[in-house]
């Protein structure tokens, strides 16, 4: 954790260098919101007063009150009035985070990052059902949940390690490492169709042929287990793109 | 080729893996006495492993070692690895589930559970570790009690890499394999048996219950596979 403060405070400065004349409330707006979503302002932090703020920034004071405005309007920071009052920084729910990334993305970067998502997956899939053993398998068990479990996070932690697991099953530390990478940067993306209990069905019936299919050896069976369930977290995430994105 | 030339191999074997065994339960007696002594918490711990772990880990044939607790064995965490690692020994804490930053139950990982059941030293792997290192290794863990109660286990990893180093010229004059427990190729004299690969199937220990075994391959005209030498002996 000291880690993380330290490049923060690093990253601090940068927000609150001078953005220049031409900086406007949307701009002010804009840095402080992507430092909010990313984390390097975190959830209770204080932010300068207007006037504070404004000085950093080298903007006019209107501006930097224009540019609160608005991320109080996005539920991004709460004012509090009084002693001991102020301007605090509000975090967003991860999910919100994730709905975030994707109102910024293409329709055709979706698809350029499912894709490689895919082709690299499916491919973990097929050598693992050629090359793990029966008592490796054994251990995926765990992360398949019951159809009832309505924990979310649970799901898509579950999900995630699975994946991985796939992965270490292939034996080869690159293809991990590629797959933790696909993880972290699309991985999230793919799993906000959790949040839909008939998806969460689907996916659950998924992973259980996928296991199977390790089980048994089946090299096909892991790769269409896979392939089917990717495509369809796709398409759900593509609909959902599409609303975000009106 | 009846000359028994598998003793270098032997020789190797024993000094990597009998100085982790020797570490491991130094390491067990000094968390054991701390967690006899009260209460622990995951300061307390990585403050009490860190000099001796670091002090270890110079031996640059090691990729990283410590200690990780069993589920609520500290007073303020649930789970925990005092563990530094790669080049620069950095130190890992917790293990996160990419993307979601959640922590990574590690409790179901072979290194582990095997130990945890058993009560007995584990060499894990070969196996790629996503929740640590994401490299190809083997892990060798000994469980700690306290009380009568699992309080963790101290380990150390060991890269494929290197062992593939120290033992491939040994091998080669033997012509032998080195096999882990369960059956699976570590490092072979045989370029087409691949690292990982099932050398025999469905055997849950070596002979004898050894962790390690050197295994001459391909087997003699008689089909039998000897065993020239094994871990511990």
């Amino acid at each position: 954790m000291a880690k993380a403060r330290a490049t923060t405070s690093r990253a601090r400065s940068a927000i609150f260098a001078p953005i220049g004349d031409e900086g406007r409330a949307v701009r002010v707006e804009n840095r402080l919101a992507e430092a909010i979503r990313s984390g390097v302002l975190a959830d209770g932090d204080r932010l300068p007063s207007e006037l504070e703020l404004a000085q950093m920034l080298g903007v006019a004071t209107v501006t930097a009150r224009e540019a609160l405005v608005s991320l109080r309007a996005q539920g991004l920071v709460v004012t509090t009035r009084g002693r001991g009052g102020g301007s605090f920084v509000r975090a967003p729910e991860p999910g919100d985070v994730v709905k975030g990334r994707l109102a910024t993305m293409s329709r055709v970067e979706l698809r350029d990052r499912a894709s490689l998502y895919q082709v690299v997956l499916t491919g973990c899939a097929e050598l693992a059902a050629e090359r793990a053993a029966p008592d490796e398998v054994e251990d995926l068990h765990d992360l398949l949940l019951p159809a009832d479990e309505e924990d979310v996070g649970r799901w898509r932690d579950a999900e995630s390690e699975l994946y991985l697991s796939v992965a270490a099953l292939t034996q080869s530390a690159r293809l991990t490492r590629e797959v933790v990478r696909q993880e972290a940067d699309f991985g999230t993306l793919l799993r906000v169709p959790l949040s839909e209990s008939d998806f969460r069905q689907a996916s659950g019936g998924r992973h259980r042929a996928l296991v199977a299919a390790l089980e048994a050896g089946d090299v096909a069976a892991a790769r269409t287990s896979v392939r089917d369930h990717v495509a369809h977290a796709v398409e759900r995430l593509t609909e959902i793109h599409e609303v975000v994105r009106q | 080729m009846n000359i028994d030339v598998s003793g270098d191999c032997a020789v190797r074997i024993e000094r990597h893996f009998g100085a982790i065994l020797a570490e491991l339960e130094r390491m067990r007696t000094e968390v054991a006495a701390l967690f006899a002594s009260g209460p622990v918490t995951s300061d307390e711990l990585s403050a009490q492993v860190e000099a001796g772990t670091v002090e270890f880990l110079q031996d640059p044939n090691l990729l990283g070692g410590g200690f990780v607790v069993a589920p609520d064995a500290l007073s303020d965490r649930r789970l925990y690895l005092a563990w530094w690692q790669g080049a620069g020994r950095d130190f890992l804490g917790e293990a996160e589930v990419p993307g979601t930053g959640e922590t990574m139950d590690y409790t179901r990982q072979p290194w582990f559970r095997v130990p945890e059941r058993t009560g007995r030293l584990n060499v894990a792997g070969p196996y790629v570790d996503f929740v640590c290192t994401d490299e190809y290794v083997l892990t060798t863990t000994l469980p700690v009690y306290a009380g009568g109660r699992l309080v963790g286990v101290a380990g150390a990893d060991t890269a494929v890499e290197t062992l593939e180093r120290m033992l491939l010229p040994c091998l080669r004059e033997a012509q032998a394999t080195l096999v882990s427990s369960t059956g699976r190729v570590v490092v072979s004299a045989d370029p087409h048996l691949a690292t990982g690969e099932a050398l025999t199937s469905g055997r849950k220990e070596g002979p004898d219950g050894r962790l390690l075994s050197v295994v001459q391959t391909p087997p003699a005209a008689d089909g039998a596979s000897r065993t020239l030498s094994g871990w511990p002996s």
